[in-house]
Formats: C-alpha cells, sequence, structure tokens
C-alpha cells in the first residue's frame, strides 16, 4: 500500500519502510524527529520522488488522483480567511465520502459551532474541525498529526473511538500518547534524529526492553497504562 | 440595508450621466441633430461605461490580488503591475505607436507580474511581505524609467503622459467602452468559475494541496489574466489608485464574509464607487475635471482609516 525507499533530505536520514494493504501506523518519536517532516513527503507536500502509493509513484499522479490516495491532517488547522466558518470549511473537504456534513456535525457534536469562523473556534474545536474534514475528504491513507493534543479526555475518547473505526480508511497516526498507540494496537515507527529507530509490531514496540530503551523512566508503566513519571 | 445600498447605487448610476459642467436638457437627448444628443451619446453615457467597468475591473483585480497574496496591501497597484502598465503606454506614446498602446500596457502588466513570479519562486511560498518589498521596488524602479521617458519626449508627449498618469476617464464613445467592458466581465466569469479554489486558496496553501487543486496553476491563471484585465483597463484610463485596495476592504468589513462570497459585490460596488468618484470630480471643479485618482484618493482613504478604526474598537 505503502512504500518508501531510501529516502533523504536535510532533516531525515535513510528512510525505508512499507505498509501492506490494510495495514495501519503509528509513529511515535521525540520532538523534533521528523514526524511531521516524513508525514509531509508522504503526502506530497514536501516533493519526493520516493513514495509508493497503492502501486503508483505519487509524484506521477495528478493533484485529482493524489487527492483521493492520500490525505494530511496537522496538528493544528491553517486558516489565512478571517470568516470562513466551520460549515464552510466542511464543505471544501467533501470529497470521497458517503458521509454528508450533518451526519459528520453530529458525531463530532459540532453541530452548535457549524456557523461560528473557523479562526474563533478553541484549539480542541478545531482539531474535531480537521477530523470532520478527513472524514469528509476520506482519502484512502489518511495522516492524522497528533489528532488528541488539544483535546479534554471526553473529546479524546471520542477521538479514539473515531480512529479506532471502520469509518476511515487506511491511517497513519503521529502522537505523543502511547496509551492512544498501544490500545489502537496497530504497527509502530519510532523516530529519533530523523532516523528510523523502530519499525515492527505493536506488542514488541511495548516490550519493557523496548520501552526502557526509548523513554528511559521518564515513563511509568501500571497496568497496561502508561503515565509520565513526574 | 443591502436593498437600500443597491438601491442608491442604481441612483447613481441612473443620475450620473445628467450632471456635469454643461446642463443637458432632458427634452432634447432624443433629438440627434441636437448638442445635447451628442453630448449625452457621445460623451456621458460612453463616459459613466468606462467609469463603472474600469472600477469593477480594479476592485475584483484587488480583491483577487489580496486572496491570493494574502496580503491586504497587495493589489495590482502596490505591486507595480499598474506601473508596469503605465510605463509600457508611456513607451508607446514616446515611440510614436499610439495604435499599439494597449499591447504595450499589457505588456508592461505581464513584465511586472513575470518578475514577481519568477523571484517569488525563489522565495518560499508566495511569502507576501518580501512579495510587497518587490513591488514597492519595482515601482520605484517603473518611475524611474518613467522620467528618463520623459526626459526623452517633446513637450506634447510629455504632456500626454502627464494628463495619462493622473488617470482620466475622458472617451468619446462606445469604443473605448468595449475593451474595459469585455474585460471586467471576462475576469468576473474566470473567478466566478474559480470560486471554489479561490476559497480552498484562503484556507491554506497545504489544505488546497490536499484538497486535489493543482495550486501553481490556478494562481498562474488568476494572475496572468488579472495582469491582462489591468494592462486593457490601464492603457485607457490611466492609472487609477486605490480603488482595488480599499473597496474589498470596505466591503469585507460590512459583508463580513470571505473573499470567494465577495466576488460579485466588489465588482459592482467598485464600479458604483468610480462612478460616483467621476460624478463627484465633474461637478465639483469650476474650470476643469478634478483627476479622478484625486477624488478616489480624498475619498477613500478616509473612510477607510474610519472603517479600520471602527473596526479596532469593536
Amino acid at each position: 500500500m505503502l512504500q518508501v525507499e531510501n529516502f533523504s533530505n536535510n532533516i531525515l536520514t535513510n528512510i525505508n519502510f512499507h505498509l501492506h494493504d490494510n495495514e495501519n501506523l503509528i509513529i511515535l518519536g521525540s520532538n523534533g524527529a521528523g514526524k511531521s517532516t516524513l508525514a509531509k513527503v508522504l503526502c506530497g507536500i514536501s516533493y519526493s520522488d520516493a513514495v509508493e502509493l497503492f502501486s503508483q509513484m505519487l509524484h506521477l499522479l495528478n493533484a485529482k488522483e493524489r487527492a483521493e490516495l492520500i490525505n494530511y491532517i496537522p496538528p493544528k488547522l491553517e486558516i489565512f480567511d478571517e470568516y470562513i466558518s466551520l460549515r464552510e470549511y466542511l464543505e471544501l473537504s467533501e470529497l470521497y465520502s458517503q458521509l454528508n456534513i450533518n451526519h459528520v456535525l453530529e458525531l463530532l457534536d459540532l453541530q452548535t459551532l457549524q456557523h461560528k469562523p473557523c479562526i474563533t473556534l478553541s484549539s480542541g474545536e478545531q482539531q474535531l474541525t480537521m477530523l470532520a474534514s478527513s472524514l469528509l475528504h476520506n482519502a484512502k491513507l489518511t495522516i492524522f498529526d497528533e489528532p488528541t493534543a488539544n483535546l479534554d479526555p471526553q473529546k479524546t475518547l471520542k477521538v479514539y473511538k473515531i480512529l479506532a473505526s471502520d469509518s476511515i480508511g487506511s491511517r497513519i497516526i503521529i502522537t505523543h500518547d502511547l496509551n492512544l498507540a498501544y490500545k489502537l494496537g496497530y504497527k509502530v515507527l519510532y523516530m529519533s534524529d530523523g532516523k528510523i529507530e523502530f519499525f515492527d509490531e505493536n506488542k514488541k514496540f511495548f516490550e519493557d526492553s523496548n520501552l526502557d530503551k526509548f523513554f528511559g523512566d521518564s515513563l511509568k508503566r501500571i497496568d497496561n497504562y502508561f503515565v509520565v513519571n513526574l | 440595508m443591502k436593498y437600500i445600498f443597491i438601491t442608491i447605487s442604481i441612483l447613481i448610476l441612473a443620475v450620473s450621466p445628467f450632471f456635469g459642467q454643461i446642463e443637458i436638457r432632458f427634452a432634447h437627448i432624443t433629438e440627434i441633430t441636437s448638442i445635447d444628443y451628442k453630448l449625452f451619446w457621445d460623451l456621458r453615457l460612453p463616459r459613466v461605461f468606462v467609469a463603472f467597468f474600469t472600477g469593477a475591473l480594479l476592485g475584483l483585480s484587488g480583491l483577487i490580488f489580496q486572496s491570493l497574496f494574502r496580503n491586504p496591501m497587495s493589489t495590482p497597484f502596490t505591486l507595480g503591475v499598474a506601473s508596469g502598465a503605465t510605463l509600457g503606454t508611456a513607451f508607446a506614446i514616446v515611440f510614436g505607436l499610439v495604435y499599439f498602446i494597449e499591447v504595450f500596457g499589457f505588456l508592461g502588466a505581464l513584465l511586472t507580474i513575470t518578475i514577481l513570479f519568477t523571484l517569488t519562486s525563489r522565495l518560499k511560498a508566495y511569502e507576501s511581505s518580501s512579495l510587497l518589498l518587490v513591488g514597492i521596488a519595482l515601482s520605484f524602479f517603473y518611475s524611474a524609467a518613467l522620467m528618463i521617458l520623459f526626459y526623452m519626449s517633446d513637450e506634447t508627449q510629455s504632456y500626454e503622459i502627464v494628463r495619462f498618469t493622473m488617470g482620466s476617464l475622458d472617451v468619446v464613445g462606445f469604443e473605448n467602452v468595449f475593451p474595459v467592458m469585455v474585460a471586467s466581465l471576462l475576469l468576473l466569469i474566470l473567478t466566478l468559475n474559480y470560486k471554489k479554489q479561490i476559497k480552498l486558496l484562503l484556507t491554506s496553501y497545504d489544505n488546497a494541496f490536499l484538497k486535489g487543486i493543482e495550486v501553481r496553476k490556478i494562481n498562474t491563471v488568476l494572475l496572468i489574466s488579472v495582469s491582462i484585465a489591468i494592462g486593457i483597463a490601464v492603457s485607457i484610463t490611466g492609472p487609477i489608485g486605490f480603488v482595488g485596495l480599499i473597496v474589498p476592504h470596505i466591503l469585507k468589513t460590512i459583508y463580513k464574509k470571505s473573499a470567494d462570497k465577495l466576488l460579485l459585490p466588489t465588482f459592482f460596488y467598485s464600479g458604483i464607487f468610480l462612478v460616483l468618484c467621476d460624478l463627484i470630480s465633474r461637478n465639483i471643479g469650476s474650470a476643469s475635471n478634478i483627476p479622478i485618482g484625486v477624488v478616489t484618493s480624498l475619498l477613500g482613504g478616509p473612510f477607510f482609516i474610519y472603517l479600520l478604526v471602527r473596526r479596532k474598537k469593536a
């Protein structure tokens, strides 16, 4: 489904990995490790000729074909215009989904906010807006960059349920939330300093030896929950 | 509120051809032999048309530039496109290429947009502040080049250039109306056609890219079309500043909507704005008309500042 061969740029070194059909992925790594940079390469925002998606080379696809295959949800909503409302933003994202805007608004409890300009929404609300837009876009593969970063526990749970559900296609999730990573159970890619340090099954990553190697004593495991050792 | 604005606008359009330094006798405008007939059909009416479509074109161009370059200050005038067109036109005047004035105006605009494009492709994704600086630098360069043309021109030519750079809506007959009318209407149709793409570009370039928009292509098509239109308008009326800068802003603060919804209102009200300014310029002076650019700036400037201050308070 996804294959990257020998890709390097000024941040990433020697990136090689591939995902099979219907395989999802969690990308972990410290701040500045190159996770978002990798995501931008995978979705084509940063140009490369090293990415193969669904047996087609990404850089050879036209804009429409590419949009059908891959989407990237950045960690923060970027919007220049000050008047585009949440609903208008979602209208722009209606591409390949069977769902309509009202369904998605209801699913994420956003109905009351739909006519507010995106720019006036809180960061958590903006996060949900982007998630809603990804559902409506419904690309075959979606990369979520820290989808739970600004959310309260209830909304985090809601987002977790959507990320774990069948309502989206294949997904790559970049996160710092180890509980989310563990519960989703997807394959894990761990990055550090622009290099892939680990790429294997979820269970293997969460073995104590690996956790110790990557997080040292900053992390504590309690009944298969992971907490920062404050 | 909206209907009041529209009614006032139509009223301005309707009365505009009847007021000027020479009074028109209403009863005589259908008499082919009368002076009133000539005055009304050959001078006043074409003038109102040129004013309307030029204003519409300038306003719409301003809105597109402000949206694509993401800077409230960027208009074809602030980025030097209009100065390029002015220089091209002056060049045609000095070298006796009067029949190709439009072509040279357009070439000047196109040259500028090419320079802006080449430079911005080296900058990071249309960095608007550096682009604005480039535009300002270009404008200075063009005014220097215009000075050289002045130096080379004879008396009648330099008079012609001065008149031209002041901006003027003096046209005779409808032949001069058609180029601006066609250019402005085509630009309107084109932008309405690209409404969704423009709106996506107003979210973020990355978002537009991910939603399957060919960002670079759309930008190129729109900017080149605007440049052609500006080239045509400037070659006929000379540079008329401020319309493209302030009318879109004024409408934004009134409508509170994104640019894709303001295409038609901007077109219409920019046209009305210039017709109104022209009406004032024709009637305020006693001996001769005040240059149109003076009126647009005198009216628009303070009103714009008022809107900005009021918005800060709210």
